[in-house]
Formats: C-alpha cells, structure tokens, sequence
C-alpha cells in the first residue's frame, strides 16, 4: 500500500513534499513529546530510584548502586512472592485463553437469543474491577452465599480467603470471569471471519467436527488466539486489586504478587528505592514474558491479517 | 414427521445447549444478582446463616445512607470528570497523530508510529513510584493532573491513536486527491473530509479510554488525599465500619449505583462499546 502512495508521490516538487513533512510532524508533536517527557519520568525515574536509598522523612536521597536488585535475591519472601506472581501469570494466560475459546466456540451457534448469553458473558467486564471485587468478597465471606451453596450439599464451610492454594485459585477465578467477555468477543469477531467455503470444503472432504475445528479454523483464528494470550500475561499482573482488596496480600505475604509488594513497599513501608527495584524487575519480566510470545507468534501463526 | 413434529425435537435438541449457557451465564451474572439483592437486606439479614436469597423486606433506605456516609453524589461527579478529561487530552494528541501515520505519512512515520506503540508495554504498577514522586515534587497531589496527563499520555492516548490510524489507513486516497484539488488547505481536508468519515472509530476509542479512566484504582488511591476529591472505586472501598466491618449492605448500595449507568450505556450504544473495549483489550 505505501509503495502505491510513494510512486504516485514520487514525481511531485520537493516543496510539496516538505510541506507535507512540516504538516505531519506537526500533528505528531503533541503526543510524541507528551509521551517522551512522561516515559522518561517515568521509566528513567524508575531505574534511577532503583538504585537509590529514599529517606521519606529527612528527604534524602542517597546512591547505593545495585544494593536494591540484591536484596531482591536475598529476599525470602520474593519465593512465595514470585510462586503466586507465575502461577496467575501461567493459569490466567493458558486457562484463560482456552476457556475464552471455549466459551467463544458455544456462544457461536446459531440459537434463538443466543445474543442474550453473549451479553451476560460481557457483563463483568463493564463493572470496575473494584466493584467486581467487593461483590466477590461478599460472596465469599465467612457464612456468606458461597458458604451456604456448598453447605447444601453438606461441605465447607472453607477458609476462601485465608491464604494457600485456595484463595490462589479463587483470585484466578475472579479475575478471570472479570475480563474473560472481552477475549470472548475477540475470538467470536474472529470465529465468524472464517470463511464458511473452506469449512464446507472439509466436511465434503469428509472431515468431522474435531478436525475440521483443530485444522480448518484454529489455523485461520491463530493470530487472535496469540493475540488473547499475550493480552492475558500482561492483564495477569493485574490481579494486584484483587490482593489488595481481598487478603492484602496476607496472612503474611502468603497471597502477594510483585504488583503488589511493589505497592507495600513504596507506599506502606516507605521503601522506594526497593519498589523501584522491584518495578524494574516486573517491568523486565513482562517485556520478556511478551517478547517470548511474540517470537514464537512467526512460527505458529499461519494466517498474519494484523 | 409432520411439521409440528419435527419443530419440537429441534427445540428438544437445544435444550443441553441452553442449560450449559444458562449455568455459565449465572457464573457471570450472579454476582451481579447478589450484589441486588444484598443492596435491599437489613444487615442483621445479611449476617444470617444460611443466607436468604431475597431480602424479606426491601430496605431502599441504604441507597439513601449512601450518601449520608459518603460524599457520594460529588465523588461520582469526580469520577465523571476525570474520565472526561482524560477523553479529552486522549482526543486531542491522538486524532491528529493518528491522521498523520494514516494519511499524512511524514519523515520517519514508521520509527514514530513503534515509539507511540510503546506505551502500551509500560505496565503503569511498575512506573507508579516514580510518577508519584514526580506528582509530590509538581505538588500535584490531591490534584486531578497527574490522573488526567499521565493515564492520557501513558496508558490511553498510544492505544486511542493506534485505533485511530487503522481507521484513517483504510480510507481511500482518492478523498484526499479531490480535497486537493477543490484548494482546500490541508487542515481543512483532515478535519471536514477525513474526520467525520472516522466518526465509529472515535465512538471505539472513547469507549476505550471512558472504561480505561472509569475503572482506574491504584492511580487515585496513590494520588488522591481527601474524601471531596475521591473517585468511585476508591470511595467503594471505604463503606465500612472501623469497629464492626464493612457495612455490606452500604456497600453493595453503592456499588450497584456504580454499576447501573455503565449497563446503561451498554444497552444504548452496546455495538460501539464491544467495538470499544475489544480494540482496547491491547491494554485491558
């Protein structure tokens, strides 16, 4: 396409050209410094506070090179922290991608209001993820509804949210209900792109319904399935509002995440040099967690429309 | 088989479907329910085991003690303005950027277009310390500044953009070549020909960046000071009790007033908020 618009350009004055130029960069400016000024506050002040010590109270700050990134290593707490912080990483993207797809592949029947269970899977991602919460935590207080419905059938009542694999999984389960909606209408947009020839193409080649799903239509939706996953591991730090409003991160630091003990640390115990450290940390970890992904997107995606 | 007949085993047939959808359907809605039904019970109700279903006598008077606990009418106000002005900012840098990489295609369009992009990789918990140093040393704090420029410029306005530049690329050039010869001036072109001609665009991208702002938690929790300068989701979180815990059924009042013009709006405009939201899902 931009080669089209080069050859028709090509011939034209310089001067056109350069008023061109002036034009383009001059509506590019306004959000170009914007975001160079606010991303270098940003991730320069970040680094640069990393390798600080912050006094809050006498207001001084003093140069203690990789002291911060050291004590990350030497952290006790940083195992159980980053165990938490993978496991929502790993279950929110993988089970969150499949069952996105899962429940994309149900609600794409052609069923008399059909729109009706699209719109209720939908839902929880218009409330805030606060209100999402507090509902959950309703829900799942000591003798509240979840308590009562597994008691019907004689078991619990369970400790939801004090700590252990149990609230791990709860968290994922909430978040992932949350946000889920938004995954499913990608996949559906992209479900309903599948161009429905080359299915039936397959079903006269005598293909059933598995395999005519696992190589007629995942190849064709492969670029919105990577694109869902990469989208899950960076929402998957999001889980932060969750831990701060369910169990802050308690007892102890047992259901912390790094989002969440970079929020303790700056502005709970005033230790900013050590949440910028930590910040770098996730910060490098989520620009590897995507890079990775989006290096094996050229070999397995099949079909490139983005 | 006659007509009738083979109606009913067709309806027959559904009927697993149905079930699967209804049961995962009250897994997302629910919650929405109890949320209902818990903003109407008495509290000694809700403390009650096993919990009842609905609250035996609707008690509308805890949506008016919203608002006795709370400023909660100008704390939702706030929430309203902080989201329009981050539209606003978000608008303003993204639409001409946008129509610049679309159509204007200047020196060094592509290097600039990846840089713009980038901002959707700054996950804003790991650059939050740093902009709040920033805001206290601005004296920002408790102000709507650092709410409204840095989610606009950081968070909303790379994706806004990204949207907006689709939009524009796929429009034809022939629009432009007309424009040109008419005489019309090159700003005159992108605002009267090309801008209108993006309008479900820009439904998609204030959607997005509305939503963005709406639901921000840890920004105004780290930012904001005093109770007048709220905005919702944190105002949600603070109906409790310091002596006896939350007050649920407050809670749940409130958070059902949170919820029900956003439902509103879906049901209204539902096309351009899934167009919204899914296009945003680059940074959800």
């Amino acid at each position: 396409m931009s080669a089209g618009t080069h050859s028709r350009l090509a011939p034209r004055r310089g001067g056109r050209d350069a008023g061109r130029n002036t034009f383009g960069l001059l509506l590019l400016a306004p959000q170009t410094l914007g975001l160079l000024v606010v991303g270098l506050v940003a991730v320069g002040g970040v680094v640069q506070l990393s390798l600080t010590n912050v006094n809050v109270l006498a207001g001084t700050r003093e140069f203690v090179g990789l002291e911060n990134y050291l004590r990350i290593v030497s952290d006790p707490d940083m195992s159980t922290i980053l165990s938490n912080t993978f496991f929502f990483v790993v279950v929110l993207s993988v089970v969150g991608t499949v069952v996105a797809l899962a429940l994309a592949v149900l609600l794409n029947q052609r069923l008399p209001g059909i729109n009706i269970f699209r719109a209720a899977i939908f839902i929880p991602a218009l409330v805030t993820t606060v209100a999402w919460t507090l509902v959950w935590r309703f829900i799942l207080q000591p003798e509240g509804l979840l308590d009562g419905i597994v008691g019907l059938v004689g078991l619990g009542p369970y400790p939801w949210l004090r700590g252990g694999w149990l609230s791990l999984a709860v968290f994922a389960l909430i978040q992932m209900t949350k946000n889920v909606g938004i995954n499913v209408m990608i996949f559906l947009a992209a479900l309903q792109a599948v161009p429905q020839d080359l299915i039936d193409a397959a079903r006269v080649d005598g293909a059933g319904r598995w395999v005519r799903f696992r190589h007629v239509v995942l190849p064709q939706i492969s670029a919105a399935i990577l694109m869902v996953f990469m989208l899950m591991i960076s929402g998957s730090f999001k889980v932060f509002e969750l831990v701060l409003l369910l169990t802050n991160g308690g007892p102890g630091i047992q259901t912390s995440v790094l989002a969440f003990e970079i929020y303790r640390q700056a502005f709970r115990l005033n230790d900013i040099g050590y949440a910028a450290a930590l910040a770098v940390f996730l910060f490098a970890l989520v620009l590897l967690l995507t890079g990775i992904v989006w290096q094996v997107r050229r070999k397995l995606v099949f079909h490139e429309s983005a | 088989m006659s007509q009738p007949d083979r109606r009913r085993s067709v309806a027959l047939r559904r009927v697993p479907s149905y079930l699967l959808l209804s049961i995962i359907a009250l897994l997302f809605i629910g919650p929405i329910l109890w949320m209902l039904s818990g903003s109407l019970k008495s509290i000694s109700e809700i403390l009650r085991y096993p919990p009842t279903i609905l609250p035996e006598t609707f008690r509308w008077e805890n949506y008016v003690q919203v608002f006795a606990l709370q400023p909660f009418g100008r704390q939702f106000l706030n929430s309203v303005l902080v989201m329009v002005l981050v539209c606003v900012v978000t608008l303003i840098v993204a639409i001409p950027a946008g129509y610049a990489l679309g159509r204007v295609r200047p020196v060094g369009a592509a290097a600039i277009f990846v840089a713009l992009l980038s901002g959707i990789f700054i996950p804003p918990e790991a650059v939050i310390v740093p902009l709040f140093q920033t805001a206290a040393d601005l004296g920002w704090i408790d102000t709507y500044w650092p709410l409204v420029l840095f989610t606009a410029l950081l968070s909303t306005a790379p994706v806004a953009m990204f949207i907006l530049r689709q939009a524009f690329v796929t429009l034809p050039a022939e629009f432009e070549e007309a424009a040109t010869l008419d005489g019309a001036s090159r700003g005159r072109t992108m605002l009267q020909i090309f801008l209108p001609l993006v309008r479900p665009s820009i439904a998609s991208a204030i959607v997005f960046t509305a939503w963005f702002s709406w639901n921000q938690f840890l920004e105004p929790l780290v930012y904001l000071r005093s109770q007048e300068m709220l905005t919702v989701p944190v105002a949600l979180t603070l109906f409790e009790d310091p002596l006896a815990g939350p007050r649920w059924n407050i809670q749940m009042a409130a958070t059902t007033i949170s919820v029900l013009p956003v439902l509103l709006v879906f049901l209204v405009a539902q096309r351009h908020v899934v167009s919204g939201l899914t296009a945003g899902g680059l940074k959800s």
